[in-house]
């Protein structure tokens, strides 16, 4: 078998759309005002690594997302066991959890401002709010469906909670807990993006709308593309570590939600 | 009996929420929390009832309202036909599906600057940014239902000589089905974030404008009445797709 | 059969390779109309494969298969199939009704005649009183059925079957067989049948085509001398019905080697 031949296919229609819009910039040069041609954004890409901004406010936006995804990570996961685990628990917070679960996040954005102000802490409040969420939902799912076995074990060797939680029920659905990160990672960085678009004067979704207010559409545009590839990145890396860590405990894939 | 436990859980699930609501009451009248940023629950009720009845907060709620649907039914239209595109077609799968599976990720938020640069600060911009963004899960939801359709469907299909277009219309998109009402739930959810977030930004009448503003002024009662309403429409917009799922779903549930 | 008629399908010098493995070698015979004629041999020796072959969803990779004397291009809606894996033949979202519907729709009978039609086939096949039931609401019996009703809608010239009975327990089996040849009987379509059961085989056919493995080709085509119609217990305990039987077993078992 010779080695197979790369597939540049894929390639084809993002380098097909990129000359399209430089040819199309090229021929509506009035457009400038607002749009930046792709060399313009290459250009300003460079630009704003090399000043610095763009290492700030990526700093600025990682530390929110992966600080508010660690605090509703966290929480959300306690919650969910506690729900998987007792389900007349569960029962009981039916009403009261949904109506705030289905609260949309953004909802949350003045309040937040009101308490916090401006910056770090606020948009932190809101990614822990909304990530819980859907932590939760994936940790009450993984320890409903622990192998029933495994629990009458825990109860036949008369284990305590504490045990029976360490020994038997963290260990079996930790692969699953490791895909709900990768999911609501993908949910913090959304959501950080979000509150600094709409609110916060501060990290890259701030930086997109200021260089779009300011005119200066090339560094728009390669900020944007920069938080897509920051996104994507993080992604990657947690798919990989899933992938290393649990390949064999996660059949299909692991992606069941 | 499955009814008088279902009929239990419910009543002891409203009686928590009941329980948490005179915590708040609690909470708020012995001023454990500034009543700037926890107002009483009755006086929220009231400055509910009296933007309803003034019309005020009604405005903005059907504004918020109509944009998230306008949005989302646009979202649906493009999302679900470009989807069976996609999923129908191996060739164009090869060309594009990596490119999309690329762009996911990509915060539909990030986009308002770009939408406001080309289209400007309008109404047409708001739609097109929830279009835009509430699309993706039904793109991707719809292109994996299509690609995994059971083979001998559509050998079933094809025994009956089927023509291409009612393959599509009769089989692929019917098994579809869980994928793409899943993706219209999370779309919702999305229509209506977008649509209070360009309201923020723009300060177009609607949700997102009123709670800037009564945060702005400290009007704590009345943002809080604005949390409530949109707590209701992410509420009722679930409670309506469980039913739409039950009913188009009726045959997964008749397993059991 | 009388060799005076003109043969309903007819294939000369069939073969059909996947890549470099030859399956089907220099297939060579004639199916009449109105016979019942099976086809048995080693698992994996090209069974289904000639049923695709005969249904037109495969294209021969040499030779030609030709239906009344045109070549086979395609799926032809004279000809219906009846799957093995009825699980997943049937529409899950469709119920009874819905799935013996399907194949009027397509033949673009109109909808009130469309009623009367899929209520006779659903009485045809013993499913009167389930019109409304889902596939999986039914047994696999229940199933098998309706894929049969569905198959018979498209008011075939020709029923191609993979198998029908493989999973179904014996009594279903027998009752099943036995309005199978009821069926052919009353409506003369020619009956193609896969089975790995030999007595199946000798029960149902007039004739029997022994397959031999890799790659598959015909060994031997047996003539079934037994009066119609059949019974399931006077049928059996012809000497000739047991003589055959002998004889087929001897081909499969010698086949192995
Ligand atoms: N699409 C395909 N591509 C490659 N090989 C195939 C394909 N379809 C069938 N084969 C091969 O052809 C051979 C015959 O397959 P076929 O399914 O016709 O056997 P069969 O007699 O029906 O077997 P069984 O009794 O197990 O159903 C097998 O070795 C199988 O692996
Ligand atoms: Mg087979």
């Amino acid at each position: 078998m010779s080695a197979r031949k790369p597939d540049f296919r894929p390639f084809a229609v993002p380098l097909g759309l990129v000359l399209l819009w430089e040819a199309l910039m090229l021929a509506f040069p009035t457009a400038s005002e607002t749009l930046a041609p792709p060399h313009a954004v290459i250009l300003g890409f460079f630009g704003i690594v090399t000043d610095g901004t763009l290492a700030l406010q990526t700093a600025q936006t990682l530390s929110s997302a992966l600080g508010g995804l660690a605090i509703g990570f966290t929480l959300g996961s306690l919650l969910g066991a506690a729900f998987g685990l007792w389900r007349w628990f569960d029962r009981a917070m039916q009403i009261s959890v949904e109506s705030v679960r289905l609260i949309p996040s953004v909802a949350l954005i003045p309040l937040s401002m009101m308490v916090f102000g401006f910056g770090t802490r606020m948009e932190i409040t809101i990614v822990a709010f909304t990530t819980q969420w859907p932590a939760m939902v994936l940790a009450r799912a993984a320890v409903r469906e622990v192998e029933p076995r495994l629990m009458e074990v825990a109860t036949v060797l008369q284990m305590s909670l504490l045990q029976s939680a360490t020994k038997i029920v963290l260990p079996s659905i930790l692969p699953r807990l490791f895909v709900s990160l990768r999911l609501t990672a993908g949910v913090a960085m959304i959501v950080a993006i979000t509150v600094e678009v709409a609110a916060n004067p501060y990290g890259l979704g701030a930086a997109i709308l200021a260089a779009q207010i300011s005119f200066r559409p090339e560094v728009m545009l390669a900020t944007l593309i920069w938080t897509g590839v920051v996104g994507a990145g993080i992604n990657q890396v947690l798919l990989t570590t899933q992938n290393r860590l649990f390949r064999h405990s996660l059949p299909g894939g692991g992606g069941s939600e | 009996m499955i009814r008088f436990t279902q009929i239990a859980s419910f009543a002891l699930s409203l009686l928590v929420a009941l329980a948490l609501i005179g915590l708040w009451h609690f909470v708020a009248s012995a001023r454990l929390v500034p009543p700037i940023f926890l107002p009483l629950p009755e006086k929220t009720f009231d400055a509910l009832v009296t933007g309803m009845q003034n019309g005020v907060l009604l405005d903005a709620s059907l504004a918020t309202l109509r944009r998230m649907f306008f949005g989302w039914f646009l979202a649906c239209l493009a999302g679900i036909s470009l989807g069976a595109l996609v999923g129908s077609s191996q060739k164009l799968r090869i060309y594009v599906a990596p490119m999309l599976e690329t762009l996911r990720p990509l915060p539909a938020s990030s986009l308002i600057p770009l939408f406001i640069a080309v289209i400007g600060l309008s109404e047409g911009m708001i739609l097109g940014v929830i279009a835009f963004g509430a699309l993706w899960p039904l793109l991707l939801a719809t292109t994996h239902g299509i690609v995994s359709v059971e083979p001998l469907l559509i050998e079933v299909a094809q025994a009956l000589a089927m023509p291409k277009h009612k393959v599509l219309w009769k089989i692929s998109l019917p098994s579809a089905m869980p994928d793409i009402l899943a993706a219209m739930r999370l779309s919702l959810t999305v229509s209506l974030i977008l649509a209070v977030v360009c309201e923020m930004l723009t300060g177009s009448e609607g949700l997102g404008q009123w709670l800037l503003a009564t945060s702005r002024a400290f009007a704590s009662t009345k943002m809080f009445a604005g949390i409530v309403v949109l707590g209701l429409m992410g509420y009722a917009s679930s409670l309506i797709m469980n039913l739409v799922e039950a009913r188009a779903l009726k045959w997964k549930s008749a397993a059991n | 059969m009388s060799t005076a008629m003109p043969a309903q399908i007819s294939l000369a010098d069939v073969d059909v390779s996947f890549g470099s493995k030859t399956v089907l070698s220099g297939l060579n015979f004639e199916v009449f109309k109105g016979e019942v004629i099976s086809i048995v041999g080693a698992s994996g020796c090209g069974k289904t494969t000639s049923l695709r072959l005969l249904a037109g969803l495969l294209a021969p990779s040499g030779g030609s298969v030709s239906f009344e004397g045109k070549p086979v291009r395609g799926p032809r809606r004279e000809t219906a199939i009846v799957f093995q894996d009825y699980g997943k033949a049937l529409l899950p979202w469709r119920t009874a009704e819905g799935n013996v519907s399907l194949a009027l729709e397509v033949m673009g009978v109109p909808g009130p005649e469309r009623r009367s039609r899929i209520s006779e086939l659903l009485a045809l096949t013993g499913l009167a009183g389930h019109h409304d039931k889902y596939p999986a609401q039914m047994s696999g019996g229940m199933q098998q059925r309706l894929q049969i009703a569905r198959a018979l809608a498209q008011d075939p010239a020709v029923l191609l079957m993979d198998e029908p009975f493989g999973a179904l327990d014996a009594m279903t089996r027998q009752s099943l067989q036995d309005e199978l040849l009821d069926l052919s009987a009353r409506t003369g379509v020619t009956i193609y049948f896969v089975t790995h059961d030999l007595e199946e085989a000798i029960y149902l056919s007039d004739r029997i085509i022994g397959l031999l493995p890799n790659p598959g080709r015909i060994g031997r085509i047996f003539d079934v001398p037994l009066p119609r119609p059949r019974d399931q217990l006077i049928t059996k305990e012809d000497r000739s019905f047991l003589a055959l039987r002998h004889e087929l077993y001897d081909f499969v078992k010698g086949s192995e080697h």
